[in-house]
C-alpha cells in the first residue's frame, strides 16, 4: 500500500454469483489529482465507487483511501470525504439546508459561510423542499453536500446530471479550484468535454476491467487531428512524408493539409526546416473521438499490465 | 391484454395478496384444529349481548367459530387491508411516484387508468375470496369437521363486496385528492371505526339502528355463513362501490395532476406563517435533524398523530361510558363464564371494567397499535431508507453502520414508549371520568407490557430489514409472526394439547398474568425485554456483513 496514494485498489474484484462486475482492478491516483472514470453502461464504475465506499463489499483484492482500508477504518476515512453518488435521491420532505444541517451534524459541523458561498455559485435555493426540486436542482443539492466539508478526497458519480451548461460550468470550476488546493477528485462520468477540462488522467472501463490509464494530455498527443499549413512559397509533395503520424498528407501548391497524431513539435520541425511558414491551422484534437474507441473495443487489450493499451484510430 | 394496465397492476400486486391468503388459509387450519379440542358446551349458554360482541353464531360448533375467528375478522380486515392499499395507490400512488405522467403519455384516458386499477382491485379482491372459501371447504374436509348448514359462500361473497368497497373508498379519496396516505388513512379508519361500533353499538340501547350507517354492518350483519346471502346488503354495497368508482372519475378527470410530489404537513405550515416561523423553525428545521434517531422519528409523526388520537380516544376514553351505559344484567350474566372461553378473545371477564378494557383495548388492539408504529420504523428504518436510495448518502458520512442501527432502533422505542403511554392516559382518563375505579398502577404496568410486546416485532422487524434490506419482507414478517404467535397464545389458553406451546407466544407474558388485576409482572416485562434487545443486537452484525442494496 501507497501512502501517499489519495485511493488506492489492488487486484479489486467484485462476483454477484456468475456475474462479474469488477474485476481485478488496479488503480493508484495520487493525492490533489483530478482523475475521470469513464466506461459504457453496466461497464463497472458504480460498482467501484460503492466498493470505496463500503457499501458493498469486494469478492477478493482490496483498496485504500489516504492510506486506510476502506473497510476496517471506514468511518475515519467518511471523516474526509465528500459523495456525490449516482441517480442522487434525497429525503424529499427536508429542504435543502435542512439536508445539509442533516449530514452537516453528522459530520461534527462545517463553515456555513463556505455553504453558502458554494449556493450562491450554484444558484441553489435552499429553502425548498428537495421533493419539489426539479433534477438539476436537487443536484445542486448534492454537490453542495459533498464539498461543504472541504473534503481531502471527493468521490463523485455522474454529478453533473441534470445541470444546465451555466453551472456545469461553474461546477468544473469548483473541482479545479478545490484540486489547485489539494484536493483528490475521483469523477466517473459520462460527460466526455467535462472529463476532458478537468481530469488530470483517466481510466477506462470495460466489461468490468480497465482498459486504459492515461494522462489527458498523452491522449491528446494520440488523437488525429487535421493540420493545415500555408506555406510561402510551393512546396514538394513528400514534405511531411517520413514524419511518424502524419496521414494522408496532400499538397496544393503551396498550401498542405494532413491528418496527424503525435506530438506538435516533430511536425513543425518538418515543416519549418525547409520552407517558411506563413499560417498555420490545426483542429482541437478529438478526445471524445478516442474515448469512443476505447468504448466500443471489441477484443481484449493487449498490454495490459502497464495500463496501456494500442488505440485504433 | 399481457400488457394493459389492468394486467400489469394485477401483476405488480399478486404476491402480496398470495401470501396473505396462504397465510389466511394455514391459521384457520390451524384454529380449525384447535377448536376440535375443546369442549363446546360453553359456547351454548352465552347471553346474547356477549355472543354480538364477540361475533359468535348461535348454535356455534366448531366449524362456525374457526371461520368466524379466522374469516369473519382476521381474514376481513386483511382483504381490506389490502383492498385499500391497493386502491389507495391506483391514482394517488403513481402520482406520488411519479409514473402517472409517463403512463398517462400513452393514448390512453385517466378514465381508462381508474377503471383498469377498479378492475384489478375487483379481481384480486374475487380471486382470494373465493381462495378463502376454498380454504374453508378444504380444512374441513381434512380434518373432518361438519360444516353442514354453513353458507361459507356466502360469506365469501359478503367478503368480496366488503373489501372491494373499502378498496374503492380508497380510489376515490386518492382520485379526487392525489394524497396517498390521505386515502388510505381514511379508508382504513372508515373500516376500524365500522368494525368497532358494529360490534359495540348493538349492546347500547337505543343506538342499535346507527349501525346500518357502518359499511361493516353489511358484511356480517345479516350473518351470511349462517343465514345465507342477504342480497340487499349485497346491493348496498355493490351500489356503494360503484358511486364511489364513479366519483373517483369524476375527480381524477378534473383536476391537475400531481408531479412526483411532497405533501405539505401541519408543521410545513406553521414554518411558513410569519408568527410561528422562528419558533416552528427552530423545532422542525434544525431540532428534526440534530441526530439519525430523531430524524427518523420526525419521519413517522403523521402516523403516530394518527395512531395516538385513535388510541387515546377510541380505545381508551370512550370505552369509560360505553362501559357505563352497557345494560348492567347482560354484563352480570357473564360473571360465570368459564375462563378457557374468554381466554380466546383477550382473556376479559367482562363483568368487571377490567375485563371489559381487556377484552376491548388490550386484548387485541393496544399491542396492534404500538405494532403498527415499530413494524413501520423498524421495517422502514433501513430497509426503506435502502431503498429509496439514501442509505448509501448517510453512510458516506463518518457514522458506524451500528450507530445507524441502535438510532433507528431508538427511534423504534420511543414511539413505542409513547404508544403505550397514551394508551395509558386514554385508559386511565376513561375510568376516572366515568368513576370506574380503576387501579391506576396496574393501567401503567399493562401499559408497559404492551410497548414491550409491540417491540418485540418492531424488534423482528428491524432485523428482518436488517439482515433483507427488503421493507415487504420485514413487514410481511412481522406482522405474519405477530398474527400467528396471538393466535397460538389464545389458542394455547384454550385448547389442553395446545397449553404448553402459548409459553412460546410473547403475547402469553405480555397478558399472562393478568396486569390489569395483578399489576406488574416484572418478570414477565423482563422476558420481553430481553427478547427485543436480542433482536436488536441481531440486527447490528446482520447489518454490518452485508452489501447494500
Amino acid at each position: 500500500m501507497n501512502q501517499s496514494s489519495a485511493i488506492q485498489t489492488e487486484g479489486l474484484s467484485k462476483h454477484y454469483g456468475e456475474v462479474r462486475a469488477l474485476q481485478d482492478l488496479d488503480l493508484d491516483i495520487a493525492r490533489g489529482e483530478v482523475f475521470g472514470y469513464l466506461g459504457p453502461n453496466g461497464a463497472g464504475k458504480t460498482t467501484t465507487i460503492r466498493t470505496l465506499l463500503d457499501q458493498i463489499r469486494p469478492t477478493s483484492g482490496s483498496a485504500f483511501i489516504l492510506g486506510r482500508d476502506v473497510h476496517e477504518q471506514a468511518v475515519e476515512i467518511r471523516r474526509h470525504l465528500g459523495y456525490v453518488p449516482d441517480d442522487l435521491t434525497m429525503y424529499p420532505d427536508l429542504t435543502g439546508h435542512d439536508t445539509l444541517t442533516y449530514f452537516a451534524n453528522l459530520r461534527g459541523g462545517v463553515d456555513w459561510a463556505y455553504v453558502d458561498r458554494l449556493a450562491e455559485r450554484l444558484h441553489s435555493d435552499l429553502s425548498r423542499k428537495v421533493g419539489d426540486l426539479s433534477s438539476g436542482n436537487r443536484q445542486k443539492v448534492g454537490l453542495i453536500q459533498a464539498f461543504m466539508n472541504r473534503p481531502e478526497v471527493l468521490i463523485m458519480d455522474e454529478p453533473s446530471s441534470g445541470l444546465d451548461p451555466l453551472v456545469q460550468a461553474e461546477f468544473q470550476q469548483m473541482i479545479r479550484e478545490v484540486a489547485a488546493e489539494g484536493t483528490t477528485v475521483f469523477l466517473s462520468s459520462h460527460t466526455l468535454s467535462e472529463v476532458q477540462r478537468v481530469a488530470d488522467r483517466v481510466g477506462i472501463l470495460r466489461n468490468s476491467r480497465l482498459v486504459t490509464v492515461e494522462s489527458v494530455a498523452g491522449l491528446r498527443s494520440k488523437a488525429m487531428r487535421r493540420v493545415e499549413f500555408e506555406f510561402a512559397s510551393p512546396v514538394e509533395a513528400d514534405v511531411f512524408e517520413g514524419v511518424p503520424g502524419a496521414r494522408d498528407v496532400s499538397v496544393q501548391d503551396h498550401r498542405v493539409t494532413l491528418s496527424y497524431e503525435g506530438r506538435m513539435d516533430a511536425l513543425l520541425q518538418a515543416a519549418t526546416g525547409r520552407y517558411e511558414v506563413v499560417d498555420l491551422l490545426t483542429e482541437e484534437a478529438d478526445l471524445e473521438e478516442i474515448f469512443l474507441t476505447y468504448y466500443r473495443e471489441e477484443e481484449q487489450p493487449t498490454g495490459a499490465d502497464d495500463g496501456r493499451v494500442e488505440v485504433i484510430a | 391484454m399481457r400488457g394493459s394496465v389492468f394486467a400489469v397492476t394485477l401483476r405488480a400486486r399478486q404476491r402480496g395478496w398470495l401470501i396473505a391468503l396462504m397465510s389466511l388459509s394455514a391459521l384457520l387450519l390451524v384454529a380449525m384444529g384447535a377448536y376440535r379440542n375443546i369442549d363446546l358446551s360453553i359456547y351454548t349458554e352465552l347471553p346474547e349481548a356477549f355472543r354480538s360482541l364477540i361475533g359468535i353464531p348461535e348454535n356455534a360448533d366448531v366449524g362456525s367459530l374457526a371461520i368466524n375467528a379466522m374469516v369473519s375478522s382476521y381474514g376481513a380486515i386483511t382483504i381490506a387491508a389490502l383492498a385499500i392499499a391497493l386502491g389507495s395507490h391506483a391514482i394517488a400512488g403513481e402520482e406520488r411516484d411519479g409514473t402517472i405522467a409517463l403512463l398517462l403519455a400513452n393514448p390512453i384516458s385517466r378514465r381508462h387508468v381508474l377503471l383498469s386499477k377498479a378492475g384489478s382491485l375487483a379481481a384480486l379482491t374475487a380471486l382470494t375470496a373465493a381462495g378463502l372459501w376454498a380454504a374453508i371447504l378444504g380444512s374441513a374436509a381434512v380434518l373432518d369437521v361438519s360444516i353442514e348448514g354453513m353458507h361459507v359462500g356466502a360469506l365469501a361473497l359478503h367478503l368480496f363486496f366488503s373489501s372491494l368497497l373499502y378498496g374503492c373508498f380508497a380510489l376515490a379519496v386518492g382520485a379526487w385528492t392525489g394524497n396517498r396516505s390521505g386515502a388510505a388513512g381514511a379508508a382504513a379508519g372508515l373500516m376500524i371505526i365500522s368494525f368497532l361500533a358494529v360490534g359495540i353499538l348493538p349492546l347500547l340501547a337505543g343506538a342499535k339502528g346507527f349501525v346500518r350507517i357502518f359499511p361493516w354492518h353489511y358484511f356480517d350483519g345479516s350473518d351470511p355463513l349462517i343465514n345465507g346471502v342477504d342480497w340487499s346488503h349485497i346491493a348496498v354495497l355493490g351500489a356503494a362501490s360503484t358511486v364511489l368508482v364513479l366519483a373517483g372519475i369524476m375527480g381524477v378527470d378534473r383536476r391537475d395532476l400531481k408531479s412526483r410530489s411532497v405533501g405539505v404537513t401541519l408543521i410545513d405550515r406553521l414554518r411558513a406563517h410569519p408568527l410561528s416561523e422562528r419558533i416552528i423553525g427552530r423545532l422542525a428545521g434544525s431540532a428534526r435533524v440534530s441526530d439519525i434517531w430523531v430524524k427518523t422519528a420526525s419521519e413517522y409523526q403523521a402516523l403516530f398523530l394518527i395512531v395516538a388520537i385513535y388510541t387515546f380516544f377510541i380505545q381508551g376514553l370512550l370505552l369509560g361510558p360505553i362501559y357505563n351505559s352497557m345494560p348492567r344484567a347482560a354484563l352480570d350474566a357473564m360473571s360465570n363464564l368459564p375462563h378457557e372461553m374468554l381466554a380466546l378473545f383477550g382473556g376479559g371477564d367482562i363483568s368487571t371494567v377490567e375485563g371489559f378494557y381487556q377484552l376491548e383495548t388490550y386484548g387485541m388492539m393496544a399491542p396492534v397499535l404500538v405494532m403498527i408504529l415499530a413494524i413501520a420504523v423498524g421495517a422502514g428504518a433501513l430497509a426503506g431508507e435502502e431503498q429509496r436510495k439514501t442509505m448509501g448518502l448517510l453512510l458516506a458520512n463518518p457514522v458506524r453502520r451500528s450507530r445507524v442501527v441502535l438510532e433507528k432502533a431508538a427511534a423504534m422505542v420511543f414511539y413505542a414508549v409513547l404508544v403505550g403511554f397514551v394508551t395509558f392516559a386514554g385508559v386511565a382518563l376513561g375510568s376516572l371520568i366515568s368513576n370506574l375505579g380503576m387501579d391506576i398502577g396496574n393501567v401503567a404496568a399493562a401499559g408497559f407490557l404492551q410497548t414491550l410486546v409491540g417491540l418485540v416485532f418492531g424488534a423482528l422487524a428491524l432485523a428482518l430489514s436488517a439482515a433483507t434490506g427488503r421493507k415487504n419482507v420485514a413487514i410481511f414478517g412481522a406482522v405474519g409472526a405477530g398474527l400467528a404467535l396471538h393466535l397460538l397464545n389464545g389458542l394455547g389458553d384454550l385448547s389442553p394439547t395446545m397449553a404448553g406451546f402459548a409459553n412460546w407466544s410473547p403475547f402469553h407474558y405480555y397478558l399472562g398474568n393478568d396486569p390489569l388485576n395483578n399489576g406488574m409482572d416484572w418478570s414477565n416485562a423482563a422476558v420481553l425485554a430481553a427478547l427485543a434487545a436480542v433482536l436488536i443486537g441481531l440486527s447490528v452484525p446482520l447489518f454490518e456483513r452485508r452489501d447494500l442494496r
